[in-house]
């Protein structure tokens, strides 16, 4: 259904080349060098704290940056494509069918006033073609899809009638509803509470493997990322202080940042919400040892 | 605040209008060449020498009549101005303190004033009462109020919900330290601009009535009887109207430039007008400092705009960006 | 797209238990409704202080229906009856709630000048003053959203500023100014069309229209202003809400965000305004009524003041009331149900 790209097939769906980020309001860099690949299928993860640059790298990717901020430097290619070279109907085109992406604050995401079924609805009919039949069939299906208890019923509520979770779990229905080739969560779970937390996040696990979707996993959440990702980044202040396998860099951090998260993470975290089997874990950290 | 206004050149544009306006007003009937109710036999007289501005349809001289007129014109919509700020600032203020049955009819009447239709019931009224200056500047003065009661209740209310005077509280500040010290600060500027908006108003209004005769009776000279007597002889005298409508403007234009410049001077609107210019600034300097400039539009589905802007007030709230405005926004909802 | 046939491996979170279709529909019906009781709720006070305060107006003007047709040379007998005839001599809250009993059967009581029911002079007055209203805010509202939205559209960008610019200068513009300067132009110099007098529909569409149209633009100046204010104010502040983003990245053109996500939640402040304009376009074109010597019930209301014939002008206030009232009920039922996040308490 979605639309063919040249380079569909191409191992590498999305590569970061020395991108900058500048605001020309207070005349700074905010992002300075990122340089990430992403392989099909492929989990990244990109850890830090607010503010150092790792969402506004996500917004760059998908074109959306706030005014006066811009890519000052570097490349960005998406599916083969120099994205600098997209013009807006290309984009229009290329968001929900190729990329995609949902957020932290769910219930912002969504429009108050039409019902949250109708607008996972609107996706299909608008992007891919569908009939209203077709569309709402399809819809319950997606609800269904991401564990959305009585989806019939769910269809036709408003977001204020919704809780946390389940406006995330509508918000994931309609960004996989194209079947794109990549799915940006940025922080997609830090508002909820820890246990819809983890049901994100298996979700998001499963549905990579069921529908061949690449992930871009941003979160200030070591655990979060650790459970989901193949790859970490960890950005501090714009810049990639390290970048790596995410068991290299949980179980032997390079730079100083990287261990402050761990040892942070040791003290205060949620270690039972880690994938990683507990005996693993141990042979891991012996390993290491 | 005064001071930071001041600084603005469309406040500074604003105050010489406002001086000329005070100085016609004050000074109009002691300067007047003629009597303004003087009859002559050259009725509808070009502009000359004698007449500067020519003579009405009883050959009476314009000049003079406009000088004459301005007190009951300007000075019965400043009467209004303090009416309306009597009887809608103080029952606001109150209205957050005086508990709920004071707060209930308060805002109650408040929605109705505000639902009237404006202008029938200002004719309706006056002219019911006696049809006198005093009745017609009572009337308008409450119809305008609540406009004063909103913005000073809105204002109230901000602060006496706010955190620091919560803490202010605790610490053992007193309700008149509280009120001298933040209550005052945060009330004034939206009372501020509410009165300037309210005198460029209260003359369209006051001048609306003198043109129906409403209030005012003719012979007596007003800026809207005036216009109301050259109506008649467009024909012969099409520019005449021009005279006093250009005082009326050029009050309201003063009133409402002033308004913009106290807004400006007071909220965040002017500094990020600013911001949105040295952006445009900053980012012309850092392409041309890369050599390339025609690729400039690089990821951005918007492009950066023009930041160049008029000097609207409600156009600057809305180029903000995403920051929010420091406006006290009113924590009620709307009547309607 | 096979994604959706696979059955789910663990077991069904986050949602509430199954619920049918019953409670579906009687979770609609409370909707309804909240929808229409939240705005009864509000305008019937503002319906029951706006008429005490028109019934009020007339009882502290010591006008009579005596001075009015006896005169100065009225032998106290004479007013005392006069006085009974019209009920004045009951006290102030039984003639107010007989009056509000009279109105709500359509009632308006006679003229205290020549006794005439006053429902008649104010039919004849209908046509008038509908014809003039209804193309000022048929203007108003089509010009409004034509320069709001493209205002909202081009933000900061000149055709945005050009409007501003003009929708901030015409509010500042008194209404009589304009009435002048239309009639300077169109009827004197240019000698285009009339500049007085109005001619009902049924001597032909264009006579009618060619009498209306000045002054109808003339009053509409102020709404189109208002709406198209109001409406770049509301489409500017939705365009900065995270579901704009949303829809964006969903892959929605911007046409699209724009009718279906930006324009519904926008619209907001700009329909709330039309809710206070129309009424005041009825009731309150008095200057442009005099202006273009139409016969409407602005001029009614003050001609009938002035000679204190506070029947009528109690009868054209509590129209106005009555329309604002009905207007804004419309208003917000509309609202709700565009909006319906809003009917939820506020």
């Amino acid at each position: 259904m979605s639309i063919p790209v040249a380079g569909r097939e191409s191992a590498i769906v999305l590569d970061l080349k020395g991108v900058t980020i500048h605001d020309d309001v207070s005349d700074r860099e905010l992002v300075k060098g990122v340089t990430l690949q992403l392989k099909r299928g492929g989990v990244l993860g990109i850890v830090g704290e607010s503010g150092s640059g790792k969402s506004l790298t996500c917004r760059a990717i998908l074109g959306i940056l706030p005014k006066y901020i811009e890519v000052s430097g570097g490349s960005i290619t998406l599916l083969d494509r120099d994205i600098s070279e997209l013009t807006p109907k290309e984009w229009t085109q290329l968001r929900g069918t190729n990329i995609s992406a949902v957020f932290q604050d769910p219930a912002s995401y969504l429009n108050p006033s039409i019902r949250v079924g109708k607008q996972v609805q609107e996706v299909l009919r608008v992007k891919a073609g569908l009939s209203r039949k077709e569309s709402r069939k399809r819809t319950i299906e997606l609800f269904h899809d991401v564990r959305l208890n009585d989806p019939e019923y769910v269809f036709q509520q408003y977001t204020h009638e919704l809780s946390g979770g389940m406006l995330q779990r509508v918000l994931i229905a309609a960004a996989i509803a194209l079947e794109p080739d990549i799915l940006i969560a940025d922080e997609a779970t830090t508002a909820l509470d820890v246990t819809v937390q983890a049901e994100i996040l298996d979700l998001l696990g499963e549905l990579k493997v069921r529908a061949g979707l690449s992930l871009i996993v941003v979160s200030h959440d070591l655990a979060v990322v650790a459970q989901l990702c193949d790859e970490v980044l960890v950005m501090k202040d714009g810049a990639v202080v390290e970048q790596g396998s995410t068991r290299d860099i949980l179980y032997n951090p390079q730079h100083e940042y990287s261990k402050l998260l761990i040892s942070e993470h040791d003290l205060y975290g949620l270690e039972r919400f880690l994938y990683v089997p507990e005996d693993e874990l141990e042979q891991e950290q012996l390993r290491y040892a | 605040m005064v001071k930071t206004t001041l600084k603005l050149r469309s406040a500074k544009i604003a105050v010489a209008m406002i001086i000329f306006i005070a100085l016609i007003t004050i000074l109009g009937p002691f300067i007047a060449p003629y009597d303004p109710l003087a009859n002559s036999a050259d009725a509808l007289a070009a502009p000359s020498a004698a007449h500067w501005l020519g003579t009405d349809y009883l050959g009476r001289d314009v000049l003079s009549r406009i000088l004459a007129g301005a007190p009951l014109s300007i000075g019965s919509t400043v009467l209004v101005a303090v009416i309306a700020l009597v009887f809608g600032a103080i029952p606001g203020i109150l209205s957050v303190y005086l508990k709920a049955g004071f707060e209930w009819i308060s805002l109650r009447i408040v929605d109705t004033f505000i639902a009237l239709p404006f202008l029938v019931f200002a004719v309706a009224t006056t002219a019911l009462l006696g049809n006198g200056i005093l009745q017609a500047m009572i009337a308008v003065g409450l119809l305008v109020s609540p406009l004063f009661y909103r913005v000073a209740r809105s204002a109230t209310l901000s602060v006496a919900n706010s955190q620091y005077v919560e803490a202010a509280t605790l610490a053992g500040a007193t309700t008149g330290w509280i009120v001298r010290k933040h209550v005052w600060s945060k009330v004034l500027p939206p009372i501020s601009i509410s009165l300037a908006t309210t005198l460029g108003l209260g003359l369209i209004v006051i001048s609306s009535l003198q043109f129906l005769a409403i209030g005012v009776q003719p012979p007596t000279p007003t800026w809207g009887g005036i216009l109301a007597s050259d109506l008649g002889y467009l024909q012969q005298q099409p520019y005449a109207p021009i005279y006093p409508t250009a005082l009326i403007l050029i009050t309201v234009l003063a009133f409402n430039l002033l308004a913009d410049a106290i807004r400006d001077a007071a909220g965040e609107s002017g500094r990020t007008l600013i911001g949105s210019k040295g952006a445009k600034a900053n980012r012309e300097r850092r392409l041309a400092a890369r050599g390339d400039y025609g690729n400039a539009l690089v990821n951005s589905t918007e492009g950066v705009e023009d930041a160049g802007f008029p000097d609207s007030a409600a156009f600057a709230e809305s180029t903000a960006g995403s920051e929010n405005t420091a406006y006290p926004e009113s924590t009620e909802k709307e009547p309607v | 797209m096979t994604a959706s046939t696979v059955a789910p491996t663990t077991p069904l979170t986050g949602g509430r238990a199954p619920v049918g279709t019953k409670n579906i529909v009687w979770h609609r019906a409370q909707r309804v409704f909240l929808s229409v009781w939240k705005p009864i709720s509000i305008f019937i006070p503002v319906f029951i202080l706006g008429s005490f305060f028109t019934f009020g107006l007339g009882a502290i003007s010591g006008r009579s229906p005596a001075a009015l047709q006896l005169g100065d040379a009225a032998t106290p007998d004479a007013v005392a009856a006069l006085n009974h005839q019209f009920g004045l001599d009951q006290p102030f809250f039984s003639r107010y709630f007989d009056w509000l009993g009279a109105l709500l059967s359509g009632n308006f009581g006679n003229s205290w000048v020549n006794g005439v029911p006053v429902i008649k002079l104010l039919g004849d007055r209908a046509a008038v003053s509908l014809s003039v209203a209804g193309l000022a805010l048929l203007i108003g509202v089509v010009f409004g959203f034509i320069f709001g939205s493209i205002a909202a559209q081009f933000q900061t960008r000149w055709p945005d500023r050009l409007i501003t610019t003009g929708t901030t200068i015409i509010s500042v513009l008194p209404p009589f100014v304009v009435g002048i300067a239309l009639i300077a132009v169109f009827s004197i110099w240019l000698r285009l069309l009339p500049a007085v007098g109005f001619v009902p529909i049924t001597k032909g569409f264009w006579p009618w229209f060619s009498h209306l149209i000045l002054p109808a633009i003339a009053l509409s100046f102020d709404t189109v202003s208002d709406v198209a204010r109001q409406l770049r104010t509301g489409l500017v502040s939705v365009y900065r809400e995270n579901y704009v983003t949303g829809a964006v990245v969903r892959g929605l053109g911007p046409r699209r965000v724009f009718f279906v996500h930006v324009l519904r939640n926008g619209i907001g402040p700009a329909l709330s305004v039309l809710g206070l304009k129309f009424p005041a376009l009825l009731g309150g074109a008095v200057l442009i009524e005099t202006i273009f010597g139409l016969a409407g019930y602005g001029v009614f209301a003050a001609q009938s003041a002035v000679s204190g014939d506070v029947p009528s002008v109690q009868a054209v206030l509590v129209i106005s009331i009555v329309l604002v009232v009905v207007f804004n009920l419309l208003v917000n039922i509309i609202l709700n149900r565009l909006i319906p996040s809003a009917a939820r308490g506020v």
